[in-house]
């Protein structure tokens, strides 16, 4: 029986994209920030009408630091049946980004880019130049960090509980305080009456 | 750095000429959980949709990269609580294809998770068609589908245990096999749904009251629906037929017969022929699925590195009950690679990116969910419409916000 365990690779952690084993899930690209923008207008201008998806990864100690991955789908913009559709292609566009550089947005090309360049810019801190509405749209517009990065921590800080509130316009209540009359020492004194009855 | 230091708060409110801003969700019922809309109507048409999403918010993609590779597939399934199955099985192809174990499931295995995505995909259907119905006033639809949907789950919940979340399927194959009596209900099921399906159809799809709110409404046009990376039912009733099925197909979706229903409207009326056919194509599979089922045969690979040991066997074997330990405390590892994998989901292309590191918890898991960006194009088939006609579209898009905000 062979063993599909094994130990990890020296130094995978760096880039495992890398040493990746060979998949056949769609044809991979690697390319550099500069040149982004050209090739995904001459990806676009070659047939790869929908963009699938786009996410990051952040290698946190790999120099450039993230990842953002592009998704690209080559179908006919044009109303076909099965046959006709033919075998759609994928493709995946990989580039490089360090902490500090931000990258063209491509939301001219694909309109689904708009929210899927804010969830990058939100979770990883990713600025899309260009991009006509970049704010937050997972975590609230005051959040602090970006939540899916390395260094962000799993569980955040323990938080004192903040104070329960009084009972206003109720002058019997005080907050923590059981009302009068329904003391402990009241109740035992109640079960005491019934049961000398 | 906060989103003020990039780009200044954009100006969503803008108060000229005679618009008004109106804030409709997140508790608004028929937005289907806990979307906003923030609008910007002038009298009662739509000049501007700004649908704002997150309320659900639940940092799953980041849990699961604490959680071993077994455990993270619990959480994923949570992501679309309509259709618990397609996730399992997306992220199972994604940790198989990493393991490089994909050609050695069984067959039974294969078979019994084709049934479950059908299942899952008729179940989700049905809340979709029952829900779409109540926001147009139909309310009996409702019942009918979850009925329908009732027995589905209680299927569900025969085959893994749980009625919502079965944790069925597993990296290498299934929980178990389909337990005494699951093929007689099965059976039940399959001679009940034609007549079912002909009595929800005679609810609605003659109904002059559902045929004018739905019919012309939200119309996507083929480029639209690619521009703004529409997938699905709503894809195909703009007449694309992309089916991850037949394009890309998976767990022998190539061996079975059915067709990709398309329409070529791309209103609302047309999404909804375009479900109904499908919850027929569905069926046409689980039939198939039927028949190959009497063979009887392993339901889990016989890899003892990644999947559990019988239960049986523990009391009896030592290696079997050291794999059994060393699976639960430390899980398995995986090599490192990064891998695409997608499956057709109810409401579209659900696919997983998956990065591995080769250590026993992965590295990143990043979802497409399909709901995210059929949610979006509302942005552009929304302008123009009454506020009422917006109720209509979001029902017909079918967004699940487990999904879409995750």
């Amino acid at each position: 029986m062979p063993s599909t365990q094994k130990p990890p690779l020296a130094g995978a952690a760096l880039d495992p994209t890398a040493v990746r084993p060979p998949i056949d899930d769609a044809a991979v690209q690697r390319v550099a920030p500069s040149e982004l923008r050209a090739v995904l207008e001459e990806r676009r201008h070659e047939g790869y009408t929908m963009l699938l998806d786009l996410g990051a990864v952040d290698y946190l100690r790999r120099a450039p630091r993230f990842d953002v991955v592009y998704h690209l789908l080559k179908v006919q913009p044009v109303a076909a049946s099965v046959s006709e559709v033919g075998q759609p292609a994928r493709l995946r566009i990989l580039c490089g980004v360090d902490e500090n550089e931000h990258l063209p947005t491509c939301m001219d090309l694909w309109k689904s880019a708009d929210w899927a360049e804010r969830e990058v810019y939100d979770l990883f801190g990713i600025v899309f130049d260009g991009h006509a509405d970049l704010r937050r749209i997972q975590m609230p517009v005051d959040w602090e960090g970006h939540p899916l990065r390395k260094d962000y921590p799993m569980r955040g800080p323990a938080r004192e509980r903040s104070p329960r509130p009084a009972f206003a316009g109720k002058s019997n209540v005080v907050a923590g305080t059981p009302p009068v009359g329904r003391t402990l020492e009241a109740l035992q004194e109640e079960v005491k009456r019934a049961r000398e009855q | 750095m906060t989103f003020s230091s990039v780009l200044p708060a954009p100006d969503v409110v803008s108060q000229s000429g005679n618009t008004m801003v109106l804030s409709m969700g997140p508790q608004h019922p028929s937005t289907h959980g806990v979307l906003q809309l923030v609008l910007e109507i002038e009298s009662e048409n739509v000049v501007k949709v700004d649908p704002e999403i997150g309320y659900l918010h639940t940092g799953i993609e980041k849990s699961c990269e604490g959680l071993f590779w077994t455990q993270a597939q619990t959480l994923v399934e949570r992501m679309d609580y309509l259709a618990p199955s397609s996730n399992a099985l997306c992220y199972a192809l994604v940790v198989e294809k990493l393991l490089g174990i994909t050609d050695r499931i069984p067959e039974r295995a294969q078979i019994i998770r084709v049934l479950q995505m059908e299942l899952t995909r008729i179940a989700s259907h049905c809340v979709w068609l029952g829900t779409h119905g109540i926001d147009l006033g139909a309310i009996s639809v409702f019942f009918y589908c979850f009925d329908l949907r009732e027995n589905i789950l209680d299927l569900q919940e025969a085959a893994g245990g749980a009625r919502m979340h079965p944790n069925y399927i597993r990296v290498g194959g299934l929980n178990g096999d389909l337990p005494d009596g699951y093929l007689a209900k099965l059976d039940a099921l399959i001679e009940k749904f034609p007549g079912r399906m002909r009595e929800l159809r005679g609810l609605l799809q003659a109904n002059p009251i559902f045929q004018d709110r739905t019919i012309d409404v939200g119309i996507l046009s083929p480029e639209e629906a690619l521009a703004w990376s529409v997938t699905g039912p709503a894809l195909r009733a703009s007449g694309i037929a992309y089916d991850v099925r037949k394009a890309f197909p998976y767990s022998g979706y190539e061996t079975y017969d059915f067709d990709v229903p398309t329409r070529i409207e791309g209103d609302a009326y047309a999404r909804f022929l375009v479900r109904l056919d499908e919850m027929d194509q569905a069926m046409r599979i689980i039939e198939q699925c039927r028949k190959r089922l009497d063979a009887p045969g392993p339901v889990v690979i016989d890899d003892p590195k990644v999947a559990l040991p019988p239960k049986e066997t523990i009391a009896l074997s030592m290696e079997a009950l050291i794999h059994h330990f060393k699976l639960i405390s430390e899980g398995f590892r995986v090599p490192p690679g990064d891998v695409y994998q997608a499956v057709e989901g109810p409401r579209g292309e659900l696919g997983y990116y998956i990065v591995s590191d080769g250590e026993n918890r992965p590295y990143r898991v990043r979802t497409r969910p399909p709901s995210l960006y059929n949610l979006q194009a509302l942005k552009g088939i929304g302008p123009g419409n009454l506020i009422a006609d917006l109720v209509v579209m979001i029902g017909s898009l079918d967004p699940v916000f487990g999904e879409v905000d995750r």
